[in-house]
């Protein structure tokens, strides 16, 4: 009974189609980045934490744009908000524009040798912060401090494996 | 690598400025909406509760390594800590009974006075479950929400003092903010002069700080800070924190005072809901 079960199961995942798939694995990877977002950690490595969420949309703008888009962006940004406790609308914001961003130039970003590519994740994920900081500061509740930013590079220098991680993983499901 | 030029003519439409601009439309009204008033909590408390296994999911991993440390304890040091337990429990049995005796007290001289006695307040005990991930931000979860009668702007407080109040109703469980919160102030009075006035958080886990306060005001170091019960948030005469440095600052017309707050922010396990019982009244026997 149980081996049927779970034999149809099988079934059904290797005969759904690409589509299907594709949209299962996007889904997957950003609840999981925004798990990432809110899981503790020791207090000294709480400053080094890198912006999961944002990598992730990047990710999926520049390298697999079809089971993406703006939309999808802007609920992850509002489940992301609640997630985080920040100000409703804040990130969905931020990453709606980052996605359409990346989208604009990703057959560009996506030919650039590897250092080059790093600065635009570094560009756009500033841009993210920025943005973030901006909706933090018209509510009055920003706090602003250097630290904060190094989330950022280190997100941009983790961009190579992150990226190769998640297609080798792309490739290895369809 | 999935690179074909197919996936890129196939998604065209879903980066569409048409969709962005509608997706930016929605968020600045979400933005603006949240900013300006709280019509959103409704919503936000239901995508919460939704998500509420998230918290739970991702703050296991702490809460089994926090459990195993404590259950591998020796037996030598939970012999010790029950010893210590029971001394501590005669102790407070034995000013409970005082308090008794001061109840009475206060109620027979409330009716010689003709004045109506402060009512008493409700606890609910809670457990923390997820602390917000940014160290900025110094907010906790509870797993006590509007299910179990938790509302927004309940004052908490842990076996020491006070410790923040509710923010955010998540049905299931509720957000507070800690007294150290840069956003935070809370009406404290000074219980040896009764001085009244306000304490900011500063973004520090062991200080809270009182601002304009003149050059000459009475104030000592280790004098207690009790809420005043002004502004109708915290109820009156709860501990918060101790004043700790006191420092005259050249050219400045107010000191500068800092205070530790009473509870260990830091590690904080269970705490108490502190709900205001406004019109109900003791029953005299």
């Amino acid at each position: 009974m149980r081996s049927g079960l779970y034999n149809g199961l099988l079934i059904k995942l290797l005969t759904m189609n690409r589509e299907t798939k594709n949209t299962l694995f996007t889904w997957s990877v950003l609840m999981i980045s925004c798990s990432l977002l809110v899981i503790p950690l020791p207090e000294f490595l709480s400053f080094f934490r890198p912006p999961w969420l944002s990598l992730s949309v990047i990710f999926f703008s520049i390298m697999t744009p079809a089971g993406f888009g703006v939309f999808t962006a802007f609920f992850i940004g509002l489940l992301a908000d609640v997630l985080q406790g920040n100000s409703f609308g804040g990130n969905a914001m931020a990453l709606t524009l980052i996605a359409y961003i990346s989208y604009r130039f990703h057959l560009q970003i996506r030919v650039f040798p590897m250092w080059q590519m790093m600065l635009s994740v570094l560009l756009i994920l500033s841009l993210n912060e920025l943005l973030v900081l901006w909706v933090e500061g018209i509510q009055n509740q920003m706090i602003f401090n250097y630290i904060r930013w190094l989330g950022i590079l280190i997100g941009a220098l983790i961009w190579p494996i992150f990226m190769a991680f998640l297609l080798n993983l792309k490739s290895k499901i369809l | 690598m999935p690179l074909s030029g197919e996936t890129t003519t196939r998604s065209r439409g879903q980066y569409s400025a048409s969709k962005l601009l509608v997706s930016l439309i929605l968020s600045f009204g979400l933005i603006y909406l949240d900013y300006k008033d709280q019509y959103l909590n409704k919503l936000r408390s239901y995508i919460s509760a939704t998500i509420f296994p998230m918290y739970v999911a991702t703050n296991a991993p702490k809460n089994i390594f926090l459990n195993l440390k404590e259950s591998m304890g020796q037996r030598e040091k939970i012999v010790l800590e029950n010893q210590r337990l029971k001394t501590e429990n005669i102790v407070l049995s034995s000013k409970i009974q005082q308090i008794y005796k001061l109840q009475k007290e206060n109620r027979r001289l409330h009716e010689l006075l003709d004045s109506k006695p402060k009512s008493e307040d409700v606890f609910v005990l809670a457990e923390i479950i997820a602390e917000n991930p940014d160290p900025f931000k110094h907010r906790i979860i509870i797993n006590k929400g509007s299910k179990d009668n938790v509302q927004i702007n309940q004052s908490v407080a842990d076996s020491k003092g006070i410790i923040g109040h509710i923010i955010r109703d998540q049905i299931f469980g509720s957000e507070v903010l800690l007294i150290t919160d840069p956003e935070h102030a809370i009406p404290i009075e000074i219980a040896r002069t009764g001085l009244r006035s306000i304490a900011l958080g500063t973004g520090s886990y062991e200080e809270i700080q009182l601002s304009f306060l003149a050059a000459n005001t009475d104030i000592q170091k280790g004098d207690i800070l009790l809420t005043s019960g002004l502004g109708e948030q915290y109820p009156s005469g709860y501990p918060v924190a101790v004043i700790e440095k006191i420092a005259v600052l050249e050219g400045e017309p107010f000191l500068e005072v800092l205070a530790k707050p009473f509870a260990k922010l830091t590690n904080i396990n269970e705490v108490w809901v502190i709900q205001r019982a406004i019109d109900q009244t003791i029953d005299y026997e």
